[in-house]
This record gives structure tokens, C-alpha cells and sequence, in this order.
């Protein structure tokens, strides 16, 4: 373990969150777009499709940055 | 007993008086009771009791300890500026308090010795208090809840509080203890944030978490809304009442920035009724519901914060009052015949008059 307790490492990992997101704009977008216009009236997996999208970028994001896992 | 501090006890920076109230709720204030006392439950659904005010202080404390806590002031210098210009606006005093963290006023010496000669800092967490700022006026510096004021009734001209507002739960018991503590013809001026502060957001978490886990639990504190505000000042007994909103906007990189920066001002969330955790799923999808919709075309992210504004006058015989009915010279109706070309005739004679008869 690289850090003392569990806060401590998962407050590592948050850290690189903005750098991860950054790498997945587009995804990020469209899933946003997709909320925004379902919106107020949304349901739960409305867009599950964006959202699976953005999150399999996201997850190649980490992996790709020295093997941390999220 | 009311409380221990007496005005007119010089206490320096390093002597903290340990204030202890004499109500059976805030026996959990002293930290050496803490052996006797049961943790504090919250009651059940009180509408009076929102806020945990030992986790705030927790909190606070935290912030306070951190290394680079003054890169975190900035919103608090913001509206301490305000303040302060509204208080040179009113301008005539010979001591004040501050009800907040020391930060806010004394970090950019906006209270000028010209204007308050004594000050009096009140906070809630010792570790704000003990950050040494320097000041131009005499400093005293009282570790209390703003929720139950250790002082006596009329001792001060002048309270200020800047962003402490939002976190007490009682507002109304708070503002009637700032009114008695006020001596007559003394003056209130507050800062608080309030209304539609951070909903972006409130609005992208609510969002996320409705189309990732069907339903939405709170994230972001209560505020007081700027129609309540009004009401509160009248009933808590103050006169003259102005109230307004200002609107101060700080652009982040992306939410988990903004959400990092309100924890390092101290302004966590200390709803009893927050949910503790975030789900890694709804965190992505919050970020980028907010970037989508609130972003910039830089790609920053705005957070808005509504300072609603207060002053609030105590009661005195020399205020104006209003004029008894019945009993007014000229009538609305009269406007109506001031013509268009008869306005500059009026300024010529208002002002002949004037000069002629010496001012």
C-alpha cells in the first residue's frame, strides 16, 4: 500500500480526477447534453448509453496513467 | 450567568477566555465536559436544529490547520470589502464586534482605526482565532457561538458579521441576541450567503444522481432566501432595515475544484440530514453535467454565490419615524403637474433661493 489508510489513498486518487476527466471531454459532453435535455423529467439510466460511453473512457483514462485503479 | 468576558477585560491574542453558556445544550462546547456528557443526538426533525455545529467546527478547525489557508480567503476578502464599505458609509464608531472568522476583516485592514476603535473577534473554532492577522485597532478575540452570544445587553455600536449567517440554526434567536447586544441607535451590518448560491452545483449533483441511482438526496446546504430576510430583521426588533443581493461569481476548473475549495473555507456541509457519501458514478456524471451545462467557452465552470446584504438599525427616540396620518403638506396628485418645461424654471429658483439666502 502506497499511503497509510484508505482516506488518504483515495484522496490520492481524486486528485488525478480532473487530469482523467479532461481525457474524456467529448464523452463528457454528450452525455451532458443528453441529461440537459432530458431534463427536469429524467429517469434513471435516461442515458445510460452516454454515460457507459464516458465511463469505459474514463476507466482506459486510469488504466492508462501508471496502472492506478479507480 | 450569561458568560465569563466582561468589556473592559484586555485579553490578548495568545489568552482565549473559554466561554461557557449557561443553557443545558451547549454543555458539549468545553472540551474537557466531554467525559460526562453523552454525544448530542439531534432531535428528531427539528426545524430548529439543521445544522451540527460541532461537526462545523471540526471543520473550521481543519481548515484553519491547513498550510496554504490563505490561498482559500478569497471569497471572504470579497465580501469583508463589501461589508466594510458599507460600514465607512455609516461611519461614526467607538467599538465594534465582529461575529465571524477573523479573516475576513482584519486579513486586508479594511475596518480603519479612523472608523472602530475597539474590536472584539468572535469565532466558533479556536484554531481561526489563534491565526495571528495584524490589525491597526486594539483586538480582543472571544472563542463563542454565535448562537449564544456571551455579552452583556447594550455594549456595542457597531456588529458586523460577514458569512457566518448561513450556518446557525436558530437566525431568528441569533439576530434578537445581536439586537439586545447592541446599544440603542447601534447598527447591525451582515453579509450572508443566501438564495440560489451554488446551483449549479446543486442543480448538476441532483441531476446526476437522478439518472444514475433514480432519486436525489441533498448535497447542498439550505439558504435563507432573500424575501425571509426582511422579515427576520423586523421581527428580531431591528429598525431602518436595507437589505440587497450581490452576486459574486468565481470560475473553477471543474466541480471537484469547487467542491475542494468550499472545504478548504470551512464551508463544508454540516446539514444533519447530508448524505456522507457520493457514489464514484455520480461524481463523473455531476462533473459532466456541469461543465455541459454551466461551462464556460474557456472550459472553467462558474460557481455563483448570492451575498444577500443587511443593516439593520436598533431602536432609538432620534430615528425618524414614520410621520402620523393625517398629517402630510403636499400630495402625490401635485407630481402630475410638474411639467416637462417647468422643471429647469424650479431648479433655477430652488437654486437662486439657496444662494441668496446663504445655504
Amino acid at each position: 500500500m502506497s499511503a497509510p489508510n484508505a482516506w488518504s489513498r483515495s484522496r490520492e486518487r481524486m486528485r488525478l480526477f480532473p487530469e482523467l476527466f479532461s481525457r474524456c471531454a467529448e464523452q463528457a459532453a454528450a452525455y451532458g447534453r443528453c441529461v440537459a435535455a432530458g431534463a427536469p423529467e429524467l429517469r434513471r439510466e435516461a442515458c445510460g448509453r452516454e454515460f457507459a460511453a464516458l465511463k469505459s473512457c474514463f476507466v482506459a483514462a486510469v488504466m492508462s496513467c501508471s496502472g492506478t485503479r479507480w | 450567568m450569561r458568560g465569563l468576558l466582561h468589556r473592559g477585560a484586555s485579553i490578548g491574542p495568545t489568552l482565549l477566555p473559554h466561554v461557557l453558556c449557561h443553557r443545558s445544550q451547549c454543555t458539549d462546547r468545553s472540551g474537557r465536559d466531554r467525559g460526562t456528557e453523552a454525544p448530542r443526538r439531534p432531535p428528531p426533525g427539528g426545524s430548529m436544529n439543521v445544522f451540527d455545529r460541532t461537526m462545523k467546527r471540526n471543520q473550521k478547525r481543519w481548515a484553519a490547520s491547513l498550510q496554504e489557508h490563505d490561498k482559500y480567503d478569497y471569497l471572504r476578502a470579497e465580501v469583508g470589502r463589501r461589508v466594510a464599505d458599507r460600514v465607512y458609509d455609516i461611519a461614526r464608531y467607538a467599538a465594534s464586534t465582529t461575529l465571524d472568522h477573523q479573516r475576513a476583516f482584519t486579513q486586508h485592514l479594511h475596518l480603519r482605526h479612523s472608523v472602530v476603535e475597539r474590536f472584539f473577534l468572535m469565532d466558533i473554532s479556536e484554531n481561526s482565532l489563534r491565526l495571528k492577522r495584524e490589525s491597526e485597532m486594539p483586538t480582543h478575540h472571544v472563542l463563542g457561538d454565535e448562537e449564544f452570544l456571551p455579552f452583556k445587553e447594550n455594549t456595542f455600536d457597531l456588529v458586523v458579521s460577514s458569512l457566518s449567517l448561513h450556518w446557525i440554526n436558530d437566525l431568528p434567536g441569533a439576530l434578537r441576541q445581536i439586537q439586545q447586544v447592541l446599544k440603542p441607535d447601534g447598527v447591525f451590518v451582515g453579509a450572508m450567503v443566501g438564495g440560489e448560491t451554488l446551483y449549479e452545483l446543486r442543480c448538476s449533483l441532483q441531476l446526476a444522481e437522478l439518472e444514475r441511482e433514480g432519486g436525489f438526496a441533498p448535497h447542498v446546504s439550505p439558504y435563507t432566501a432573500v424575501t425571509d430576510l426582511g422579515n427576520l430583521l423586523g421581527q428580531a426588533g431591528f429598525n431602518m432595515l436595507t437589505v440587497d443581493i450581490d452576486e459574486v461569481q468565481v470560475h473553477y476548473p471543474g466541480m471537484l475544484e469547487v467542491i475542494s475549495d468550499l472545504k478548504a473555507m470551512g464551508e463544508s456541509n454540516c446539514a444533519w440530514n447530508r448524505k456522507s457519501m457520493l457514489h464514484r458514478d455520480t461524481i463523473l456524471a455531476a462533473a459532466a453535467i456541469y461543465k455541459e451545462m454551466y461551462g464556460n467557452e474557456d472550459g472553467s465552470v462558474p460557481a455563483t454565490f448570492e451575498i444577500l446584504h443587511m443593516i439593520g438599525w436598533k431602536p432609538h427616540r432620534s430615528q425618524a419615524k414614520p410621520a402620523r396620518r393625517g398629517s402630510a403638506t403636499a400630495s402625490f396628485a401635485d407630481l402630475s403637474k410638474i411639467g416637462l418645461c417647468s422643471v429647469p424654471a424650479m431648479w433655477f429658483e430652488l437654486l437662486h433661493r439657496v444662494l441668496h439666502q446663504g445655504g
